[in-house]
């Protein structure tokens, strides 16, 4: 049995998930951690930090923000409250939240049989679940639209049966899943890894099915993972841009996202639009990292940790 | 630990009542015994040996089969319909297209850009995640959260805010033309972007081992006397640098595929302001698929290398997690 | 942190072979060892910024800025390196504008002129010069696929239900603004008339817009959704066919009876040029964009040259065009981007009703 190590997944690209710390069997319960330094080192090292995060984060965050009201309230609204970007917003979270549900359920099974069913290359096959990170969103569009689009095999079938994969709602769906692929199966996999398998073997000698075994022993512990694994990877497919400018028509109301929609506001001289419906979606984003953290740290203060 | 307690209370008959607490991971169960199952709610007998077998494989293949083929068709079938258009015209069309001077430039300023970032987000990242950690202030909390922001922000919104802060009519554009710094459509305009997307990537690398070493080390290396600079480098960072390392190969990662961000403030000059990337979207818009393909392969070689290295470095973090928490 | 303004190494444009590009670090130390803003200490090199539309990508980098080199180093022995960046014609516009330092700008249409200088970059009237600021001509037609399965010969075969249409999206490509105009323009003319009953443009435009299902970026871009085997027409410049088709692209190119032609203005930027000190480059360079050695370069390419010799010499190359109308016909471009592009315009209420659900 490996000894309990920190459940802080970070996937290239993807944020991490919680770094949670338990108490080791048969320590006490850590201390508080108190500021060893002297005033002024503190001091020193704080501003320097609050002044880069300053820099660096608030200060862009501020300049959207104050663009997108530069022409007072009411144009924010109209900026918003319009068809075209009202329907970009239901299809950016439509799709993102599609693919958010399909990856949690094929994120979580993928961890399952990586953790669990020994096969031929499962090394390798958990080495290239990271990959989509490596790509850039741009080559993964080319390489969707090349695989299935109207000249591939796949996309000749879907022809024939009036269906449209790529540049269509299916094939945003595509794109984010490829790039969303491993947040969920990282957030998972150390939770599975660090699991008792014995709590599984009694049940299996007790006569449980292997999917009675995962449904009430290995799932319910894996709820945390996945969770943060799927508000990561819509979090993520929210602000999508490189993949579905190539894969999606890009047609206002129909196949328009957000991103795609706030890049057309700036190049088309609207900044004052593109800096409001940036500030909703960064808006958005702040509040599932919020979310994130604060199930992060339940799930810290579940184990008495400061 | 893995979570929360992990107590399996099954609902209904037959379910099997165990509760554990994370701290007794393998620890035997402390709760009530198991209670007496009713004859109703016995497992039934097990199914004949062979029925079972053949039902195991089919599950076995159906549990195993539908993620590989859903990798293969989404991972695996993309990847190498590149890998062949990468090498349509055979090899030596491959190796003339990686080491041509916009191939070889786009390395360059990719390498550049990945290089600023890496050197700011680790100076900063291994500050910020001392402060979360040991630095006791009001608003510590919407640090953690600031930090992770340029994760989840659109790479045409961080663009916008490059435009906006250094464009001509921005808030330090003219300032900065005045004196004849360019900023945007120019490298710096590029590295800043990069580092903005990959800020987290170090800090949340380094928090959890800070947060796991614990201050003993560093308490009792100031009682003996050293200076806090000393009792940085000569015990924290030893203590961290897998950590580091580890945030370092991400940061690389993730900035190696950067391509929205930098192509709204490139300025698209070839073989000046181009990262690989920006060269991969160059000759997709020259028809030059075959030269586009070959250095998105050999970007994605370059990120998979780094992601060997990242397990290397994650066996090895993962060590000292261990050691620390035997230490105590 | 932040560098000066770079200065480039001195190589033409065409420099052969693979050359190692520069590390970044030689960058940074050239930067910052450059002095701001300052111009150039009397060198026998030079450097040119340019910012062109997309569709011209390959007669400038292939044809007429080599060509442009030598004839500068044989006119003043000063070797030149042209550095050209290209993307839809109102974005780069655009960019020009929030601080890419172009010294000369190649656009698609006079409108993205204008932008520079009601922004107060180009202090001198663009349409002054030769043939109006003007540096090459092209039309809008359509390019459908091999053998012209579905039988498109005009405006009007867009309308029909089995035809799907691509174009770029007209708020970042000129591209695209040119193929609405010449939609517009062409139906109030016959025969597209007659042909599609008598509509008024507004109803013909919103007819069109119903069968189109991708919006690029750029034109460029436009086309090579159509080489991807999307929709089975695409509304682009006539020179991107030919271009497409020299790069072995099989589709071919229809000219409707009535279409638009197209202007593409070039035009010093006074701001940049003047704080670079490059105005005597710069002036040379739209200087020989109008001689015929970079007119014939231009009509290799596909483009209709704006010299008349030229123009009759190569005119065999290009299709000829039974009614072809001129923006001034329909008015200017002010006229018709209010009429057609404001927040009350025809194609701004055709593109809502046409897509609405």
């Amino acid at each position: 049995m490996t000894p309990p190590t920190s459940t802080f997944v970070v996937t290239p690209g993807g944020a991490s998930v919680g770094g949670s710390q338990s108490a080791r069997p048969g320590s006490e319960p850590r201390r508080r951690p108190r500021s060893t330094e002297p005033r002024l080192g503190r001091l020193v090292v704080r501003s320097m930090v609050v002044i880069y995060l300053g820099l660096f984060i608030a200060l862009p965050v501020g300049a959207v923000v104050r663009m997108g009201f530069r022409k007072g309230l009411s144009a924010f609204g109209a900026a918003i409250v319009n068809p075209d970007t009202l329907s970009a917003l239901g299809l950016t979270v439509q799709t993102s939240l599609a693919m958010a549900l399909i990856n949690a359920v094929m994120g979580t099974w993928i961890a399952y049989v990586l953790a669990r069913v020994p096969f031929p290359g499962r090394r390798l096959v958990n080495a290239l679940i990271d990959l989509p990170f490596a790509i850039p969103t741009l080559v993964t569009g080319v390489m969707l639209v090349v695989l299935f689009g109207p000249q591939s095999g796949v996309g000749i079938w879907f022809d024939g049966h009036h269906l449209r994969l790529m540049y269509a709602r299916p094939g945003i769906v595509l794109a984010l899943l490829f790039v969303t692929l491993p947040f969920v199966v990282r957030a998972v996999q150390p939770l599975l890894l660090d699991l008792d398998t014995g709590q599984e073997e009694a049940a299996a000698i007790l006569g449980a099915s292997p999917w009675r075994i995962f449904r009430q022993i290995i799932l319910p512990s894996l709820w945390p993972g996945i969770r943060t694994g799927t508000l990561l990877s819509f979090s993520r497919a929210l602000g999508e841009f490189g993949s579905i400018v190539i894969v999606s028509g890009n047609i206002p109301r129909r196949t328009l996202t957000a991103a795609v929609l706030i890049y057309g506001e700036i190049e088309s001289g609207h900044p004052e639009a593109a800096a409001a419906v940036s500030t909703l979606l960064l808006a958005l984003a702040f509040t599932l990292i919020v979310v994130v953290e604060s199930f992060h740290r339940k799930a810290q203060a579940g184990h008495g940790i400061a | 630990m893995a979570s929360p307690s992990g107590s399996v209370a099954g609902s209904g008959g037959g379910s099997i009542v165990v509760v554990w607490s994370a701290t007794d991971s393998g620890a035997i169960p402390t709760s009530a015994p198991p209670r007496l199952l009713a004859p109703s709610e016995r497992p039934s007998p097990r199914p004949r040996a062979g029925a079972r077998t053949w039902q195991r494989w089919v599950g076995r293949a159906f549990v195993l089969g539908v993620p590989l083929a859903y990798l293969a068709v989404l991972l695996v079938g993309p990847l190498l319909a590149v890998v062949a258009g990468a090498f349509a015209d055979g090899a030596g069309a491959f190796l003339g297209a990686v080491t041509s001077r916009w191939a070889l430039h786009g390395f360059a300023m990719t390498a550049l850009m990945s290089g600023v970032a890496i050197v700011f987000n680790t100076v900063f990242g291994v500050a910020i995640a001392w402060t979360i950690c040991r630095d006791r202030f009001p608003g510590r909390a919407a640090l953690g959260g600031l930090v992770d922001l340029p994760f989840a922000v659109s790479p045409v919104v961080v663009g916008l805010m490059a435009m906006l802060l250094f464009g001509r009519q921005g808030w330090f554009g003219p300032a900065l033309a005045a004196r004849g710094i360019r900023v945007l459509f120019a490298w710096p305009a590029m590295a800043l972007v990069t580092t903005f997307v990959s800020l987290p990537c170090v800090v949340r690398e380094v928090t959890p081992v800070l947060e796991a070493i614990g201050v003993n080390e560093e308490e009792a290396a100031r009682t003996l006397g050293a200076s806090r600079a000393q009792t940085f480098w000569r015990v924290v960072l030893p203590n961290i640098r897998w950590g580091i390392l580890y945030g370092i190969a991400l940061t690389a990662a993730r900035t190696l595929g950067e391509f929205g961000g930098v192509l709204l403030v490139s300025g698209g000059l070839a073989g000046k302001t181009e990262t690989a990337t920006l060269v991969i979207y160059r000759h997709l818009e020259e028809r030059q698929d075959q030269a586009a393909q070959a250095i998105a392969v050999v970007l994605a070689m370059a990120s998979i290398l780094l992601l060997l290295a990242m397990e290397l470095l994650k066996t090895k973090r993962d060590r000292d997690l261990d050691s620390a928490g035997r230490t105590r | 942190m932040w560098s000066t303004v770079k200065r480039a190494p001195p190589s033409t444009h065409s420099a052969p072979g693979a050359r190692l590009g520069l590390p970044g670090l030689a960058l940074l130390l050239l930067g910052i060892a450059g002095c701001g803003g300052a111009a150039p200490t009397q060198s026998l090199t030079e450097t040119l910024t340019i910012s062109a539309f997309s569709v011209v990508r390959e007669p400038y980098d292939r044809a007429i800025l080599p060509a442009f080199t030598r004839w500068y180093r044989e006119k003043t022995g000063t070797t030149v390196e042209v550095e050209a960046s290209y993307g839809a014609s109102g974005a780069q516009s655009r960019a020009v504008v929030e601080g890419f330092e172009a010294d000369v700008v190649v656009f698609s249409m006079s409108d993205d002129v204008e932008r520079l200088r009601r922004a107060g970059l180009i202090r001198h009237d663009p349409e002054a010069g030769p043939h109006g600021g003007l540096v090459s001509h092209s039309v809008v037609a359509f390019a459908v696929r091999a053998g012209n399965p579905k039988g498109i010969h005009d405006w009007v075969d867009l309308t029909r239900d089995d035809v799907t249409v691509l174009t770029a999206n007209p708020s970042t490509s000129g591209g695209a603004i040119w193929n609405i105009a010449a939609l517009f323009g062409a139906a109030s003319r016959e025969p597209t008339r007659s042909l599609s009953g008598g509509a008024s443009p507004a109803e013909l435009l919103r007819r069109v817009l119903r069968r189109v299902e991708i919006m690029d970026r750029s034109g460029r871009d436009s086309v090579q959704t159509f080489e991807r085997g999307m929709g089975d027409v695409v509304l682009t410049y006539e020179n991107e066919i030919l271009v497409g088709q020299r790069a072995g692209q099989t589709y071919e190119q229809v000219t409707p009876r009535s279409t638009l032609r197209i202007d593409n203005p070039g035009a010093l930027v006074d701001v940049y040029v003047d704080q670079h000190g490059r105005r005597a480059v710069a002036e040379a360079f739209l200087a020989f964009l109008q001689t015929p050695e970079a007119q014939r370069a231009f009509a290799t390419y596909g483009l209709r040259p704006i010299d008349p010799g030229v123009a009759r010499e190569t005119q065999g190359r290009v299709a000829p065009v039974a009614d072809l109308f001129t923006i001034r016909d329909l008015g200017g471009f002010s006229k018709v981007k209010a009429q057609l592009f404001s927040p009350t315009g025809i194609y701004t209420h055709a593109i809502e009703e046409a897509h609405a659900k």
